[in-house]
């Protein structure tokens, strides 16, 4: 039997390592405009209204969404949310990674593209760049030029904007968790809290540096969904493509010379495509990892197309089925609905239903109990056996309510609370939860020695809603 | 390399912070906390923050050891220098490989 022997080749580790990660070259973004640039300016006004305007809205006599770390409430709209209802947030966050895939099956990386806020803010920080330094070209001379007072004011005034930019988006997050009115009153009287000032400082620096430094290094080092998005790619997933049968051979022309005759394909070699790409790619060479589907090339190139007056589409959104089989349009559209999306559709609605209705059937207070640690069981008052308990009650609605507590499941049960009217009665401010104490007395020897199981009952007396919770009846041998 | 090993330790460290940081204080108060018998003298935003960075702390080590064990403990041990800079008499001086 003859044995393969497979040489290995040893190389030497820096070398590998330096062409794994190349220094890296920096990116000057071309300006486009077109069709998914205005999809993707409208995505980033959507989103950033959302994010920059919602801890403004009020509802009612509060900010209508709040995550008060500070009392530890979450005000949702009509929603008042305590940490004890964690599950609704991991909901939201299943809820949201699932649409992810959905979206990802369907249609690539749109997120990435469209309404990721790397993206988004390096959109606008581009933006700002480009109105206070130029496009590309003019950008690329003034950053090798030497250092001018012209580009030291340019520069400057930059970074100023920037800066301005990201502590206001550190200001907005640090509204979502402190109310944002007081948040802002006590930073313009300079008085803001040490914690708070941290966060504002610490995301701002961070938006800073992200959408004004790192930008495409984000995505293609730091954001685990890039790596392992293939996997949720298929064979109908839209990509950005570039039609290489139509476009190679690419080479200049004249705008009067006929491709076929001189023997080139449809691409003018102009590599504005390569130019406007935000993470630098050239897309002739095929899907890469570091793309992120934004469409700025089929953008510039459909321009182009239109000035040599070719047919537009040589760069454009596509599946690999379609490319392979020539299909039309309408025939991309039906595979939309192929088994995968179909799965991931009905997971996600049945989820969103779930938890839409979880929602409504919550009670509007909730109860824990425990025992207390301190007294197993004691006798009271000569004849009485007594065991304690403690009791939380979270009322959340938005409005004062009274509860009766009770208490069955063993005979002659009594109730003695420490609530403000004892006799089990407890009243309980909007949004406010109490720890009450209870005493559950029994007569002596009317039961057996041993555990009992027991109900509490909690009923609201302003509405028909009422809570169980079990819990357990000590009685010493 | 040296950024990216360092971004590699606090990034993915920090993304799991956040999640401890969510499970632990969803079912703790801050304000139940004691240190030695004594309420903390920290606001509860204070000890959010603070039990952030230990969090992140924590799982910074755990990246930087991963990121350690993955790395071969030749190229750790390696020595820095190319092999024709090595002093007079150092032994490796010949080798070129570690
Ligand atoms: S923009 Fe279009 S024509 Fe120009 S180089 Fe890119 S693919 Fe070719
Ligand atoms: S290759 Fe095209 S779609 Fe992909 S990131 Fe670059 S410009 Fe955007």
């Amino acid at each position: 039997m003859t044995q393969k022997v497979i040489p290995i080749v040893t190389q030497p580790l820096d070398e590998v390592m330096v062409s794994l990660y190349e220094a890296q070259k920096k990116i000057y973004p071309r300006s486009v405009s077109g069709f998914f640039s205005k999809w993707r300016w409208g995505m980033i006004w959507l989103t950033q209204i959302v994010f920059y305007g919602l801890p403004w809205l009020e509802w009612g006599q509060r900010q209508a969404v709040l995550f008060d770390l500070a009392s530890r409430r979450f005000y949702l709209f009509g929603l008042v949310l305590y940490p004890q209802d964690l599950i609704y947030l991991t909901g939201i966050l299943v809820i949201s990674a699932l649409s992810l895939f959905l979206f990802t099956a369907v249609a690539g990386r749109l997120w990435c593209g469209f309404s990721c806020p790397q993206t988004v803010y390096t959109e606008i920080f581009l933006w700002i760049e480009r109105k206070i330094e130029g496009d590309r070209a003019a950008r690329m001379r003034l950053d090798s030029l030497p250092l001018t007072s012209e580009k030291a004011l340019k520069k400057g005034l930059k970074h100023l904007v920037w800066i301005a930019l990201a502590l206001w988006t550190g200001l907005t997050l640090v509204g979502y968790f402190t109310p944002i009115r007081e948040l802002l009153l006590s930073f313009e009287q300079a008085s803001l809290g040490p914690w708070e000032s941290f966060w504002v400082f610490f995301y701002g620096f961070a938006t800073y540096g992200n959408a004004g430094f790192m930008r495409e290094q984000v995505c293609k080092y730091m954001c685990p969904y890039a790596r392992f998005q293939s996997a949720m790619f298929d064979h109908d997933t839209l990509i950005v493509t570039y039609d290489n049968a139509r476009g190679e051979p690419r080479g200049g022309r004249a705008r009067a010379a006929d491709p076929k005759s001189i023997g080139l394909g449809a691409c003018v070699d102009c590599t504005l495509c390569v130019q406007v790409c935000p993470t630098g790619i050239d897309i002739r060479d095929g899907l890469q990892y570091e793309c992120i589907g934004c469409g700025a090339c089929a953008d510039v190139c459909d321009t182009v197309m239109d000035k040599m007056g070719y047919m537009r589409g040589l760069v454009k959104f596509s599946t690999q089925n379609a490319i392979s089989q020539k299909w039309t349009q309408h025939q991309i559209i039906k595979r939309v609905l192929r088994p995968r999306v179909l799965v991931y559709t009905t997971i996600l609605l049945v989820l969103c239903i779930g938890l839409a209705l979880s929602l409504e059937m919550r009670s509007p207070f909730m109860v824990d109990v425990i025992r207390d640690r301190g007294v197993m069981s004691r006798v009271v008052d000569g004849d009485k056996l007594e065991n304690l308990y403690r009791m939380q009650i979270m009322n959340t609605t938005e409005k004062l309510q009274h509860y009766r507590i009770s208490a069955s499941g063993l005979n002659g049960l009594e109730i003695e609370s420490d609530g403000d009217e004892s006799n089990g009665l407890v009243t309980i401010g909007a949004a406010q939860s109490q720890w009450v104490t209870i005493h559950l007395q029994i007569p002596q020897e009317s039961a057996e020695p041993g555990s009992h199981p027991i109900q509490f009952v909690v009923q609201a007396l302003d509405s028909p809603d009422h809570v169980s919770e079990r819990a357990i009846f000590l009685v010493p041998r | 390399m040296r950024n990216m090993r360092l971004m590699w330790i606090a990034w993915p460290a920090f993304l799991m912070a956040g999640v401890m940081e969510i499970l632990v204080f969803s079912m703790l108060d801050p304000s139940d906390l004691t240190w030695f018998g004594q309420p903390l003298a920290v606001s509860r935003q204070g000890i959010y923050t603070l039990a952030f960075f230990m969090f992140w702390g924590i799982t910074m080590a755990s990246s930087a050891l991963t990121t350690l064990l993955s790395i071969s403990p030749f190229e750790v041990n390696r020595c820095p220098l190319p092999a024709r800079e090595r002093p007079d008499g150092c032994p490796k001086q010949e080798s070129s490989c570690c």
